[in-house]
């Protein structure tokens, strides 16, 4: 493992094709889950926070396949519902939630930024920035004591390196050994405040490393590389029991949250580069170059899911709303 | 304080009075500074700080980092040097992680000193379920009480746009520690504003309706349920007065007082959960000082206590509601 601050372009796995349509699948289904959820909050149906991972999707899904979640748990921050879809959490389920509906992955009453799910080992969805990192840290000390060879992936963006949480935190891990994976979503800016202006070093890596534990820059853009260091980073972790920080060097494609609007921080050229390096395409052109699908085959793929999640829309609002007494239900009083 | 009576008022939004304020005290003295998180460039997230970076530049509209704890203390610090900085909590749910600071630092120096030095820094920013619905469990609490129970602070929420201003105003001419609390809800209604230099007092409540049968008494948010129910209640023959608490630290209490002795009872409204609560504080001084003018048991109306709920139907049912003050208040008369 390294503690360069290059990215490291490590070798893409050589996955089987069935495999890597899944994952062109799994990434497109986040795409319009985030597409049909804005147009939803649009309607009036969606309140509060919206807090889109178009444009992340590669590092969620690369990192959440190369898990084991049988033995493995998440902690999430409150960007959570492209990390939702991965674990295998129905998207019905998860826009319920997001329409405050009783079939919702939090029964309505959380919201957007706080989807838990015990069975799928998902931990939340936090608002708090950095809020999850210490909880993160708690459970893979669980897991270490547990003994069964789990580990812990916490993931959070740029913007939470600022709070000392993350600093108490990655100390605790280190001195106590505990197997967890600290994901930092590096997507350039912490609302609408940019890397430079916000973090005194902008290369991530540089602000863990002074912990003693493992650092790894990596292209969060492409999934045959995001997968590859998660399933390398996994093993070693398991084996070591120590753990890693990773910075994933990625863009978000929409606002912070709904009503931002990036334009006013951010110019339409300079998302270019990395639009040009969009995690669908980048699959999708590596299934077309190894001729896996064709361009057509992909397209309607993507209709299909696109369609797929239209009924997933229209069954969420089928569900009731939760029953007043449920106020009061899950909370000592 | 001295105050002074404004020529001529203008409508606005409540977070340009708080705009206005700002500007206006920036302009007046150049020890003023702004920080908090998207303050600057981004013009703040509920639009209080809006133009001020464009204006005075990043030396004194500073964007800070999410270190709540710690750009709290640095306002501490600039202050014990003399500067005036307004810390903003992008929602007062952050200041949690600025507790330390908030109670151990903020609020002691000028007593642990022995009155040798001044921490003048007000520390703002808006709490409760608003002004948008659907800000959940972690950004949308009413925590008033945290700071209202710590002995060092000053701690004033408006209940309108006129006040916001002239207090804001007075918070940053204060040479007290000030927590300045918006409420959320009224962040984006509209009201007059006084348009010239004015002070509202940080340290008195107000009467803003006089009635016979029953005193409503709020503060913040909660004034505006309590008029509302007045109306409400004055259709069925009821003459309920409102006193709005202006400050919960110092507590002003002589208003409140003074109407109970006209009406002989009283319903307490707040946004906050009820137990331990700013109301339980107003309840327990009306028994020790207005126990002889009560006819009934002075009545509550609050928060619903559980975590603020996302689905709608929950989440209007965790408010306060009017029809339940309107109710409270004619159980009084019963
Ligand atoms: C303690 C705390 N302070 C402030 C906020 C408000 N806030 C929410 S997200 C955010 C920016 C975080 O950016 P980053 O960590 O880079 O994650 P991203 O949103 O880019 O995924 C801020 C300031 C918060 N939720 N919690």
């Amino acid at each position: 493992m390294s503690t360069s601050s290059e990215p490291v372009i490590s070798d893409r796995v050589a996955e089987s094709p069935e495999k890597l349509r899944t994952l062109l699948r799994r990434m497109m289904t986040i795409r319009e889950f985030e597409h049909l959820g804005e147009r939803e909050f649009r309607n009036g149906l969606i309140r509060g926070y919206y807090h889109s991972y178009a444009g992340q999707e590669a590092v969620g899904v690369g990192f959440i396949e190369a898990m084991d979640l049988t033995r493995d748990y998440i902690v999430d921050h409150y960007r959570d519902h492209g990390h939702c879809l991965a674990v295998g959490l129905d998207a019905v389920n998860i826009y319920a939630e997001l329409f405050g509906r009783r079939a919702g992955v939090s029964k309505g009453k959380g919201g957007s930024m706080h989807m838990y799910n015990q069975e799928k080992h998902f931990l939340g969805g936090d608002g708090i920035v950095g809020g999850g990192i210490s909880v993160a840290t708690g459970v893979g000390l669980a897991l270490k004591r547990m003994g069964k060879g789990g580990l812990c992936v916490c993931f959070f963006g740029d913007g939470a390196l600022d709070t000392g949480t993350f600093h108490e935190s990655l100390n605790m891990a280190s001195l106590w050994d505990v197997p967890i994976v600290y994901i930092c979503i590096n997507n350039q800016f912490s609302m609408g405040t940019r890397l430079d202006r916000h973090s005194s070093l902008t290369q991530l890596v540089d602000r863990a490393a002074g912990y003693g534990m493992a650092t790894e820059q990596i292209d969060g853009q492409d999934i045959g590389v995001t997968l590859a260091a998660a399933e390398r980073i996994f093993a070693g972790v398991r084996e070591r029991q120590r753990p890693v920080f990773i910075e994933a060097l990625t863009y978000r494609y929409q606002g912070h949250g709904i009503h931002d609007k990036p334009h006013n921080y951010r110019t339409p050229e300079e998302e270019d580069p990395w639009i040009h390096r969009d995690p669908l395409l980048i699959l999708g052109q590596r299934l077309i170059e190894e001729k896996i699908m064709t361009g057509e085959q992909i397209e309607a793929m993507r209709q299909e899911v696109a369609a797929e999640l239209e009924a997933k829309v229209e069954a969420a609002k089928q569900s009731p709303a939760p029953e007043d007494r449920e106020l009061y239900e899950d909370v000592t009083l | 304080m001295a105050t002074t009576t404004p020529t001529k008022t203008k409508k606005m939004a409540m977070h340009e009075a708080l705009n206005q304020a700002l500007r206006e005290e920036m302009l007046r003295d150049p020890q003023v500074l702004v920080l908090g998180e998207e303050v600057g460039l981004y013009n703040g997230v509920h639009y209080v700080t809006r133009g001020l970076y464009s204006e005075f530049g990043p030396e004194r509209v500073m964007d800070t980092p999410i270190s709540e704890e710690s750009f709290v203390g640095v306002g501490v610090g600039m202050a014990l040097m003399g500067y005036r900085p307004v810390v903003e909590m992008m929602r007062m749910d952050f200041s949690l992680r600025a507790m330390d600071q908030i109670y151990n630092h903020m609020a002691k120096i000028h007593y642990m000193s022995g009155g040798d030095l001044k921490v003048p820094m007000v520390l703002r920013g808006p709490e409760g379920p608003g002004p948008n619905p659907g800000l959940t469990a972690q950004h949308g609490q009413q925590l008033t009480l945290l700071f209202a129970h710590c002995p060092g602070l000053r701690v004033v929420t408006p209940s309108n746009q006129y006040d916001a201003k002239g207090m804001l105003k007075a918070a940053i001419r204060c040479d007290d520690p000030v927590v300045f609390l918006e409420p959320g809800p009224l962040n984006n209604k509209q009201g007059d504003v006084g348009e010239d230099d004015y002070l509202v007092p940080l340290d008195q409540a107000e009467i803003r309706r006089e009635g016979t049968d029953v005193t409503l008494i709020g503060y913040g948010a909660s004034v505006a349920l309590c008029l509302q129910a007045a109306r409400e209640l004055e259709r069925s023959g009821v003459s309920a007065a409102v006193v709005d608490m202006r400050s919960l630290r110092p507590l002003d209490m002589a208003p409140a007082y003074a109407s109970v002795e006209r009406t002989n009872r009283a319903v307490v409204v707040e946004y906050a959960w009820q137990s331990y609560g700013p109301g339980a504080e107003i309840v327990a001084r009306l028994m020790r000082d207005a126990f002889w003018n009560l006819e009934a048991p002075v009545l509550r109306v609050s928060g619903k206590e559980t975590p603020l709920p996302y689905a709608a139907n929950l989440e209007e049912l965790s408010k306060p509601q009017v029809e339940e003050i309107v109710s409270a208040a004619q159980q009084t008369l019963k």
